[in-house]
């Protein structure tokens, strides 16, 4: 009996390490977006220095491949100075929640 | 005879404006181009997996940009940096094109 419950608390414990790995919270990212809409919420917005370009659209981007790209920029190995600066400032949570807000389509 | 010169060096510049530029992207040249990338990007630029980033829907001038920060070194990936190294500019901007005329990546506000 108290081997079963051992075993239902591993796996609880490893479902739930896994989801707050992956899974971030696009409603908590509400109230973290204030750095992102200045250039990502504004359609078609141009930057960058010398070249001009348009900032990318994120939406229904892959919540993991976004997860990257703000740890790249946040350890230097993918440049650009706004983005740097504003990854920089992100926990690992931030990043997750933000992911999840961009990744999904609506 | 002025009148018909006007007239042919308005047929000319027409003609200019109309064939397609050498410099811009042709989303049918960058198709026939995109064999190789579709392995990982997907035949419409939308990656099955998030391993690779969706393309497809994305802004013709940032794809072209970000080809551009690959071939150049800017950007750093071992993979795409392989990819671009054959590749000219005319190919990248074709393959920009094709893919930013594909569905997919939508603004999100």
């Amino acid at each position: 009996m108290q081997r079963r419950h051992l075993l239902v608390a591993i796996a609880l414990a490893g479902t739930f390490t896994l989801a707050s790995a992956v899974g971030g919270d696009p409603v908590a990212a509400k109230g973290k977006l204030s750095a992102c809409i200045g250039c990502h919420g504004i359609p078609g917005y141009r930057t960058g220095y010398p070249e001009v370009y348009a900032v990318p659209k994120l939406g229904g981007q892959h919540p993991e491949y976004i997860v990257r790209a703000l740890q790249a920029y946040k350890s230097g190995e993918r440049s650009h100075p706004s983005m740097q600066g504003i990854a920089g400032s992100l926990s690992d949570q931030d990043m997750a929640d933000l992911a999840a807000y961009y990744g999904g389509v609506k | 005879m002025k009148v018909q010169l006007m007239r042919r060096l308005g047929v000319l510049a027409a003609a200019l404006v109309l064939s397609p530029s050498a410099l811009a992207g042709d989303p049918a040249r960058g198709q026939a181009k995109s064999t190789v990338c579709a392995a990982c990007h997907g035949v419409d630029g939308n990656s099955p997996t998030p391993e690779f980033p969706r393309i497809g829907g994305q802004y013709e001038d940032y794809l072209l940009q970000a080809l551009l920060a690959y071939k150049h070194g800017e950007r750093k990936n071992p993979i795409m940096a392989s990819q671009v190294e054959s590749l000219s500019r005319q190919d990248l901007a074709d393959l920009a094109a094709w893919y930013a005329s594909q569905p997919g990546l939508v603004f999100k506000r």
